[in-house]
Formats: C-alpha cells, sequence, structure tokens
C-alpha cells in the first residue's frame, strides 16, 4: 500500500429504497488509523451506507474499494462492493449493530467465539472428525474470546447465557465479538445509544483505547460531545447526501450542518 | 498491527450447549450440571444395548424402526433448527439410501460397499437440490422436498430397473469383514452403532466452529453473517449432512428388510419424521431421540389398534394423520419448544429455586 490509499474509498454511492434514495452519491475516504465518525439527522442514509460497506445491502451504484492485509504486510485496493458480507468480514470488515444482535441459546463466551469466524477455517468435517488441528484452533479461539470479553469488562458473564445479560452488557458483547474477528475495520453503529452514563464512559474508553492501538473504526453517533471527543474527522449526512466533511472543528462552525441539524429541531 | 485480542492465557474452557433458561452458573455449577448428563448417557447407552436381549422377537423389530427413525430425526432436528429449513420429504432420502444399497447389492457389488455409499449419495444429491433452493427465501425447500419425494415415487415405481411397484427383491443380508447380519437383533446393534456415529458427528459439530456458525444463523442471519459465517454455505452443508444421515439409515433399512418398494416411503412417512422432530424438540440430539422413540412406540400402539378386528382397512393411515395433527397443535401451543427443551428449562427452574430461593 502507498502512502495514498486509503484503507477505504467509497465513491459515488448510491442506494434507493423503493424511489426513495436513502443513501445518494456518497463519496468518502477513511485513512488507516483513522476514527471516521458519520453523523446526520434521523433518516439521513448513515446505517444505509454502513450496511453497504459491510456487505448486507449492496449499491445501486457506485464502488467501494478496501485495502486488505495481506500475509507480508498490506495488498493493494480491493473493489469489494459485490463481495457478501461474510466474504468482507473475512478481509477484516467487522460491524457492532445499532440494536442487540445476540445470538440466543448461547453462553457469552460462545457469542464472542463466533466472532473469530471471520479468521479461522476448521470445518464440518474437521469437527466431526476431531481432527488435531480442529482441538488446537477451538484452544486459541477461546483463549481469544476471554480476552476480548475481558477488554469488555464481561468476563465474569462468560459462561452465563448471552439472553439474560442487560441491554449495556448485549452491547458490549455484540463489541467484543467484532473485536474476536480482529478486524482492520471497526463499523459501529450507534453503539452508545441507550446506554447508561456509566456504560457511555467505559464505552468511550474503549473507543479511545483502540483508537491508540491504531484500529481504523466508523462511528455513527447523536452525542456530539462523544463524537468530538473520539473522531479526527467528521462526516455529516442530510437526507443521503453527504453535506460536509471535516474535523470536528470544522464541522462545528460549519453552516450547512447546522442548518440540517435546526432544520429537523423546528420541523419536530 | 493491532490486535485487540491479547494472545496467551490459554484457559481450558468447558463448552457447555447453552440453554435460554441458564441461571448463572459458575464454574462449579458447570461441573456439576455435567454429571447428570454424563449419568444419563451412560443408562441410556446400557439400556439401548441390553434392549435386543431383552426384548421379544416382534419388539425387537419396533426396536431397530425406532432406532432408524432416531438417525433420520438427528438430522432432521439439525436442520430445522438451525437452518430453520423444513424438509416435507426428508423420506425421500431415506428411500435414496435404501435404493442405492438395495441397488448396488443385487448387481454383485459389495454390500458394505453398498451400505458405505447409501448416505453419500443422498448427501450429495441434496447438495446438488439445496445449491439452488437454500438461496431462495422462506418454505421453498419444504415445497421442493415433498415435491422430489413425489416424482422420485413415480420414478422408482415406473422403472423396470429399480423394480417398478414391487419393488427390488430379495436384497441379500450385509456382510462386512465375513461377519453376516441374520438377525433382528443384529441389525438392532447395527442401526444402534448407526445412531451412535451419527450422535457423535451431530454432537461434534454442533459444539464446535461450524456448530457455533450455525447456532448463531438460528438467531440471525444478517449478524451470524457478518460475523463471517458463510450462511448458505453452512445451510447446504446441514442440509447434505441431515440428508446423509437419512440415507444411512435407508441403507441398514434396506438390508434388514430385505426388499425396497415405493410404498415403504410414503410422504406421511416424511411428515412423521417432522413430527418426530418438532415434538422432541428442534436442534437438539436428546429431542431428536425421545421424539422418535415417542412416536414410534406410540405409532406402533395406534397400529395395533388399527388393525384389531372391524377396523376397516385405511384406520392406521387415518389414526396416524389424526394423531400427527392433534399431537402438533399440543405441543406448539403447550410445549413450543419441544418435550426435550421444556424438561430442560423445567428443571433448570427448580434447580435455581432450590439452590438461591429464586435468582
Amino acid at each position: 500500500m502507498t502512502a495514498a490509499d486509503p484503507l477505504l474509498r467509497i465513491e459515488d454511492v448510491s442506494r434507493a429504497f423503493g424511489g426513495v434514495y436513502a443513501v445518494r452519491d456518497v463519496s468518502l475516504s477513511v485513512a488507516e488509523g483513522e476514527t471516521r465518525a458519520v453523523i446526520g439527522p434521523n433518516g439521513a442514509g448513515k446505517s444505509t451506507l454502513f450496511n453497504m460497506i459491510s456487505g448486507h445491502l449492496t449499491a445501486d451504484h457506485g464502488t467501494v474499494h478496501y485495502t486488505p492485509a495481506t500475509d507480508g504486510g498490506v495488498g493493494l485496493p480491493q473493489r469489494i462492493d459485490r463481495f457478501s458480507a461474510h466474504r468482507r468480514a473475512r478481509l477484516g470488515i467487522a460491524i457492532v449493530f445499532q440494536g442487540a444482535r445476540l445470538f440466543h441459546r448461547m453462553t457469552a463466551l460462545e457469542n464472542v467465539m463466533v466472532g473469530a469466524h471471520a479468521r479461522t477455517r476448521h470445518g464440518f468435517l474437521s469437527a466431526a472428525l476431531r481432527l488435531p488441528g480442529h482441538h488446537r484452533e477451538e484452544a486459541a479461539i477461546t483463549a481469544d474470546a476471554l480476552a476480548a470479553l475481558e477488554r469488555v469488562g464481561l468476563k465474569d458473564w462468560a459462561h452465563r447465557s448471552a439472553d439474560v445479560l442487560p441491554l449495556g452488557q448485549q452491547r458490549a458483547l455484540q463489541v467484543a465479538r467484532a473485536l474476536c474477528a480482529r478486524p482492520r475495520l471497526l463499523l459501529l453503529d450507534e453503539p452508545a445509544s441507550g446506554l447508561r452514563a456509566g456504560e457511555r464512559e467505559a464505552l468511550a474508553q474503549l473507543i479511545e483505547s483502540l483508537r491508540q492501538e491504531g484500529l481504523t473504526m466508523m462511528l455513527i453517533e447523536h452525542d456530539v460531545a462523544f463524537v468530538t471527543r473520539l473522531a479526527d474527522r467528521i462526516t455529516v449526512l442530510d437526507l443521503g447526501r453527504e453535506i460536509a466533511e471535516g474535523t470536528p472543528r470544522e464541522i462545528r462552525d460549519n453552516e450547512a450542518v447546522l442548518a440540517a441539524y435546526l432544520g429537523q429541531e423546528s420541523a419536530a | 498491527m493491532n490486535h485487540p485480542v491479547r494472545e496467551g492465557e490459554m484457559k481450558q474452557v468447558t463448552l457447555r450447549p447453552a440453554t435460554a433458561t441458564t441461571p448463572a452458573p459458575g464454574p462449579g455449577l458447570a461441573a456439576r450440571l455435567r454429571r447428570p448428563r454424563v449419568l444419563a448417557v451412560l443408562v441410556v447407552s446400557v439400556v439401548a444395548l441390553l434392549l435386543p436381549q431383552l426384548l421379544a422377537g416382534s419388539d425387537v423389530a419396533v426396536y431397530v424402526t425406532l432406532l432408524l427413525s432416531a438417525i433420520v430425526v438427528t438430522g432432521l432436528s439439525m436442520l430445522m433448527g438451525y437452518a430453520g429449513q423444513v424438509s416435507l420429504g426428508h423420506a425421500a432420502f431415506y428411500l435414496i439410501g435404501a435404493y442405492t444399497a438395495a441397488l448396488s447389492a443385487t448387481h454383485d457389488i459389495p454390500t458394505w460397499l453398498g451400505l458405505a455409499a447409501a448416505p453419500l449419495t443422498a448427501a450429495v444429491i441434496a447438495a446438488l437440490i439445496g445449491i439452488p433452493l437454500l438461496k431462495l427465501r422462506g418454505h421453498q425447500l419444504a415445497f421442493a422436498t415433498l415435491a422430489m419425494q413425489l416424482i422420485l415415487l413415480n420414478i422408482v415405481g415406473q422403472n423396470e430397473w429399480a423394480g417398478g411397484d414391487i419393488g427390488l427383491q430379495g436384497v441379500p443380508r450385509l456382510t462386512v469383514a465375513g461377519y453376516e447380519f441374520a438377525s433382528t437383533s443384529s441389525y438392532a446393534y447395527l442401526a444402534l452403532g448407526a445412531l451412535a456415529l451419527v450422535v457423535l458427528v451431530a454432537r461434534n459439530v454442533i459444539a464446535s466452529r461450524p456448530g457455533r456458525g450455525l447456532r448463531a444463523l438460528a438467531t440471525s442471519e444478517v449478524a451470524a453473517e457478518s460475523a463471517g459465517v458463510p450462511v448458505v454455505a453452512y445451510k447446504l452443508a446441514v442440509f447434505s449432512l441431515s440428508a446423509g444421515f437419512a440415507g444411512l439409515a435407508g441403507g441398514i433399512y434396506a438390508f434388514y428388510t430385505g426388499y425396497v418398494a415405493p410404498g415403504s416411503f410414503p410422504v406421511l412417512l416424511s411428515f412423521e419424521f417432522v413430527v418426530m422432530a418438532v415434538i422432541g424438540g428442534l436442534g437438539t440430539i436428546w429431542g431428536a431421540l425421545v421424539g422418535a422413540a415417542a412416536i414410534t412406540l406410540l405409532l406402533q400402539q395406534l397400529n395395533e389398534l388399527g388393525t384389531a378386528e372391524g377396523m376397516p382397512g385405511y384406520a392406521p393411515a387415518v389414526m396416524s394423520y389424526a394423531v400427527y395433527g392433534v399431537l402438533l397443535i399440543l405441543v406448539v401451543l403447550y410445549l413450543p419448544r419441544g418435550l426435550v427443551p421444556s424438561a430442560q428449562g423445567w428443571w433448570e427452574r427448580r434447580r435455581a429455586a432450590k439452590d438461591g430461593g429464586g435468582g
């Protein structure tokens, strides 16, 4: 990767639902190690944009390029907008969904272990026959999952059913699952919504430490203070279009942004 | 590079299958919970091994039927419980296994090879028809498998090479390494061995990486996909695996009865497998075993009643349909998770109440 290649480059992506554009001609680039916030009023197309990066939605037009890691270092940018979600996960893109999407009837630990799917390989045959490689991989996944649980403060919950976790812990569990994939790009869709003050602070500290480790993150969030504290740059969407991009300071003074938010408030 | 997850700290962790209502088990409780499980497996295994010796001749035949059903239902329960797909034609794979074994055995191919080919053929055919079907949403697989069974019944019923309506007669007895499986109880042990193999494979799969992927996609395909689970491929794999189990049971059936005919694989048999899986509890191995046992024994009683003097010829079939209907409604209404998960939930609630005064 040359210094010019960003980790993620989105060009002119659009996506419409029933003739209405949710995202229209949005372009943005995210550099490796950057924390990018995506903000905007409700219905701005933030989640749709994230889903086109993670692969749960395909863009109607436009391209998404991503620079995956290779054995030696980093490879060349690859066009990924037609890849399935699980293929993108294998390339190192992980997402934490807005709602709590836990896997039922599994322990917290098992939930997190699912996250390792993206970077492990032993399949049905290996599992059915209990091949030696299977045991090694299972032990490694278990250790990684426990470490991820510890990191989000859920180690004591490891062997409890994920279904009994309170909301705050459910969100943390999703983050742990994403971390267990050892992602290169972590997408966080409103990770702080519905959390209590203490949980928000713990989440902010976690994001901050991940940022210091150099993990590239994209973050959808409504709380401006939260975003200003954590993001290197902010992209602002309104009605599916990108209306501004810049540092938190630049965005705070941007008139188009103020207009979009004020317009929403007067309408509400 | 940024590896948020630290290496090291290789702790050996015992993975228990989680249930919905696990009441905060620490490692201590986990260890205690394991013991009744091990005990249950031991007791059931010993009883299962003794039964062919203890039962009267005709009851051993019922026992073989029960075991063969349990093999099929173990796979079907995985398919329905994890992939969220219903196969209304699983007897078709039973048929494929039986005809594969019967055709190869009547063409002078070694019988053990025919038995090995039975599950493989069924699994390959399932994989081929599953590729287009599993990409679709909803219940296409249910209808397509039902249609497939009807088509297959027609094919084998109308073709000379498959013996037509009369079927293939005179299938030789299974011979493995010079030992001929001749008695009913020898087939009981064969079916028991096959069931043990199937249960072991199912358990190994469920408690490992692909199993976690399957259990995850049972909750949310979107979330599983984003964690790197290839959802379509996994559904295909579990469909193919369940068909392979059914094919294995079919292969044993062919050697056991000595003939195969279209009449042995009615659509009703497919429904029977589905009812067994639902009543026992989807996605659990114990559920499959309990469901197969309960329905087989119930059908046996009904059959005796239906073939009693004065009963019309259609009585057994009509009564089976009626009983399936009533049982399904009762289970869906009162035990929607099935017998085994409901019993587990009750047991754990009781234990929780005892341990912590209602924690």
